[in-house]
């Protein structure tokens, strides 16, 4: 669809992760560090999902329980990373805290773990976004464009593009609120970014079925409207309960 | 690395990607995703050639790829933006008639048409309809202007268009029986489309070097070194071999002919079945059957085979033939031309049967003592397979003179050449697909075949032995070897085994499966010891072929070798795979313009010689060259839709940008009341 096309399609997947990313995370050294190992995490996540899935591929793509199932083992995984990903920031946290008090100067803020978490949900997201959708987008800066038969009104980049998108927003905003979550002790929070992440991976499933691209992405869609939301309230009420206590 | 794409493949699939065609197979990976957008049709393409006044063929009219939507033709068809039009064969004449271009003059007889064809693509089909009654791209008198008589106007090929000879300045490809469906198939995809944001494109690359240098004729192209002529190698030999060593005279010669080369507007489709490939096989055929035949060297005459090339483009093969001849040259050491008592040519012999009669026709080319010598051979050996239905009559006093063949190029030259040319017909072509595509083996049969080659190796062996002391049982004895025909018929016009047949493999190793008869361009220096890759797999099968016949019953040392061999008088044959050294003259001879030159690397045209007239009307043929030849078709959206996708990513990105500076300043303002 020739180069403007790709450019808009890459910009519409990652535009928006690239915006945070210079307005927020850009200028602050640490967090960009932050992002780079997130990323890298969530990548070599893929390659250890890749190596167990290896001997069961390709997949029969004609019934669609064998990808539910490898949905359910991948979003498993991936959020038992996640855990140890907290665990691993939690240590350092306790090391940078300490270190403050060395040089005498002052410890985390509340926002700036927020940020932290922020720039860790942003680095899946984006890795989310290049691996899904840019990584197949070579083609489109060609002048052809391309339909899949189960989605026939819509580019097939568009569709993929739009999922990376609503894919990135979710994992950005969820490890705001997972962090919180673990570190707050709080049941909700911490069975949400789960729940969450199943949820939307098992919704691109009805994407198999003829005109399903119409009814999955709008819901998932909601999904990340859903987080968006649930995060923006969560720091909201952290920040106001910040302000009571001091 | 790989488990990636396939993970990544994977993980694609498993959110909204299957495989376009409907079939249960998945993509994996990114170049298969590209394979499925871009898909390259498999076609064979008109390609640009020139001549000493401009150019035939066809080409992309500038440097780019030609993309044009893929329309259907209908009768009525107008056209409101270039297209790729989607005909098939039988309607191909009448798209052909509506549109009609010459090099200077944009002379359209229908320009609401005309001035949109972006490509033509012509389908194939697996079955010709019967009401079909013949295609033929070629003029109705072929090559007229070398015709030793003033009746240039005669029909001898009625259903000839003369489409071969336009010029085209857009693409054509023909395409195969398998890529058709698929490209009718999206013609029908574009009919349903006709108000929607997307639609099927033809990508054609037929960029052809002429035109991006600008050289439009053969002088030109040659110089700047965008072309090359057409030509490639002529076959003779000589039965039994010349004995050059000895004292003996040369004796009294008869020259039997063929050729081997056809036309075709496609230039890789170009079988020529009937014309002219019946009557090499007949003469390869009469050779083998002679080859058996004793004492032949004790006669007072000899036989000598000659197969030309490049007869389609001016009689290349022939009239270079006649020049090397009278320069006496090394390539036909061994033969004079003061010495060729008569010519007979076998042209196309595939279509004889006729309510249960093989007929064929005598083309005399002049009244002399030696052509009645021929007639009466003629008959004596018709009468002498009697049993097997063969008919051969003079061919009809009402026709102008010897039909299109290299024989007019030997009378041109020499007006009291004596000799015939044997077809199967008489006033007009019985090929209705002369110089088509379409002039395929189910065009001609194999009796036919037989039936000439049994008619010439007689009427050889009755002329070699001047018409007396001839035992009828010898005579008797000279048969064709049918199941040998049966072979070259597969083994030369067919793809499979076509040249990966046992009787090619057996004495050349053939750079491709799939015989095409079309002479090809002169690569290097021509001379009578070519570079053997230089030389097309055809001309090396025929030069080896009788080479290993005119052999057999000499004495061979069938020493081993590799090119040369070391004895006088022998060649090296099966070189390519395992060479023998055998007692044989077999010569090639270079067949390519009288008027080109070759030195240093470069050719040049030569002024005409005031002593070869043929050399005037010779056009001289090049063919462009060119770097890449593709056909690909693809979907493509409207550009207006790529904007408005480029819109919408900037958008959101803005828009996030924005939304993200509002909550920032939000953050900030709470943690402020503090």
């Amino acid at each position: 669809m020739t180069v403007a096309a790709g450019i808009g399609y890459a910009l519409l997947a990652l535009g928006p992760s690239l915006a945070l990313f210079v307005t927020v995370i850009s200028k602050k050294p640490f967090l960009i560090l932050t992002v780079l190992s997130s990323t890298l995490l969530w990548l070599v996540s893929l390659i250890v999902l890749s190596g167990f899935w290896r001997p069961f591929l390709p997949l029969n793509s004609a019934a669609s329980w064998p990808f539910a199932v490898l949905i359910i083992t991948s979003v498993a995984f991936q959020e038992g990373l996640r855990l140890l990903f907290w665990k691993v920031y939690k240590r350092l946290e306790d090391m940078l805290d300490a270190f403050a008090d060395r040089v005498s100067k002052p410890r985390l803020y509340p926002t700036d773990k927020m940020l932290i978490a922020l720039a860790g949900g942003l680095g899946h997201g984006a890795a989310h976004a290049v691996f899904f959708c840019l990584s197949v987008l070579t083609p489109a800066f060609g002048p052809a464009t391309f339909f899949t038969d189960q989605c026939s009104q819509i580019p097939f980049f568009l569709v993929s593009s739009i999922i990376a998108l609503a894919f990135a927003t979710i994992h950005t905003f969820s490890m705001v609120i997972a962090f919180n979550g673990y570190s707050e002790g709080n049941k909700v929070d911490q069975l949400f970014v789960p729940v969450v992440h199943l949820v939307a991976g098992m919704v691109t499933l009805i994407n198999f079925t003829t005109g399903g691209c119409s009814i999955g992405i709008p819901i998932l869609y909601i999904i990340a409207i859903l987080t968006l939301l649930h995060c923006g309230k969560m720091v909201w009420g952290k920040l106001t309960e910040n302000q009571i206590r001091l | 690395m790989k488990f990636y794409f396939l993970l990544v493949g994977l993980f694609l699939l498993s959110q909204c990607v299957r495989e376009i065609s409907g079939q249960a197979k998945s993509m994996e990976s990114v170049p298969d995703l590209q394979n499925s957008m871009y898909r390259v049709v498999d076609g064979v393409p008109c390609v640009r050639l020139l001549n000493l006044s401009g150019e035939i063929g066809c080409a992309n009219p500038g440097r780019d790829k030609v993309v044009a939507p893929v329309v259907r033709y209908q009768t009525g068809l107008d056209l409101a933006r270039p297209s790729a039009i989607l005909v098939s064969l039988d309607r191909m004449g009448e798209l052909f008639d509506r549109h009609d271009v010459t090099v200077f003059f944009r002379i359209s007889k229908d320009p609401g048409l005309s001035k949109n064809i972006g490509g033509i693509l012509v389908e194939s089909g697996t079955g010709i309809p019967n009401e079909f009654k013949g295609f033929s791209p070629d003029r109705k008198f072929p090559l007229a202007e070398f015709s030793p008589y003033q009746s240039t106007n005669y029909e001898w090929n009625p259903r000839g268009t003369g489409i071969l000879w336009n010029t085209y300045t857009f693409p054509i490809f023909l395409l195969t029986n398998d890529s058709t469906p698929i490209m009718k198939k999206i013609a029908k995809e574009n009919e349903k489309k006709t108000e929607g944001h997307t639609s099927n494109v033809a990508e054609f690359d037929l960029v052809m070097q002429t035109t991006k240098y600008g050289t439009h004729d053969s002088e030109s192209c040659l110089k700047e070194g965008t072309c090359l002529p057409l030509g490639g190698y002529s076959v003779w030999s000589s039965l039994p071999p010349i004995h050059i060593s000895s004292s003996k005279q040369v004796k009294p010669t008869i020259l039997t002919v063929a050729s081997m080369d056809s036309g075709s507007l496609f230039r890789d489709k170009n079988l020529g079945s009937e014309s002219p490939i019946s009557g090499l096989i007949a003469l390869l055929a009469a050779v083998d059957s002679l080859s058996r035949v004793d004492a032949l060297g004790e006669l007072s005459k000899q036989l000598v085979f000659a197969v030309f090339t490049g007869e389609t483009w001016g009689y290349l093969g022939s009239r270079r033939f006649l020049l090397e001849l009278d320069l006496q040259s090394e390539a036909v050491r061994g033969l004079d031309s003061k010495l060729i008592e008569m010519v007979i040519e076998i042209g196309s012999v595939g279509r004889a049967f006729n309510q249960g009669t093989e007929t064929f026709f005598a083309h005399t080319t002049g009244v002399s003592s030696a052509t009645n010598a021929t007639l009466n051979a003629l008959k004596r050996a018709e009468v002498s397979l009697g049993s097997q239905n063969i008919s051969v009559s003079l061919a009809s006093t009402s026709n102008p003179g010897i039909p299109p063949s290299s024989s007019m190029a030997f009378v041109k030259k020499n007006s009291s050449t004596s000799g015939f040319v044997l077809e199967d017909f008489d006033a007009a072509f019985s090929n209705k697909f002369y110089h088509s595509h379409l002039d395929d083996p189910s065009n001609i049969n194999s009796s036919s075949i037989v039936a000439a080659a049994s008619l010439v190796a007689r009427t050889l062996y009755i002329l070699v032995n001047e018409n007396k002391n001839i035992r009828s049982s010898v005579l008797d004895s000279i048969s064709i070897n049918g199941s040998l025909v049966d072979e070259m018929l597969s083994c030369l016009l067919q793809c499979d085994p076509g040249l990966s047949c046992e009787l090619v493999k057996k004495y050349i190793t053939p750079s491709a499966t799939c015989p095409v008869h079309y002479v090809g361009v002169v690569l290097g220096e021509p001379s009578s010891t070519p570079y053997i890759g230089y030389v097309n797999d055809v001309s090396r099968f025929i030069w080896n072929f009788l080479a290993d016949k005119s052999s057999a019953l000499e004495k061979n040392s069938r020493s081993t070798c590799s090119q040369d061999c070391s004895n006088k008088g022998e060649v090296c044959i099966k070189a390519e795979t395992k060479g023998i050294c055998v007692t044989s003259t077999t010569r090639y001879v270079p067949a390519y313009s009288t008027r080109l030159k070759y030195g240093s690397g470069v050719w040049t045209v030569l002024p005409p010689n005031s002593s070869d007239p043929m050399a005037k009307i010779d056009p001289v043929w090049t063919e462009s060259n060119w770097d890449n030849i593709g056909l690909r078709v693809y979907e493509v959206q409207e550009a207006s839709l790529d904007r408005l996708i480029l819109l919408a990513g900037i958008a959101a990105t803005v828009l996030a940008y924005i939304a993200i500076a509002i909550a920032r300043a939000f953050i900030t303002k709470a943690l402020k009341r503090d």
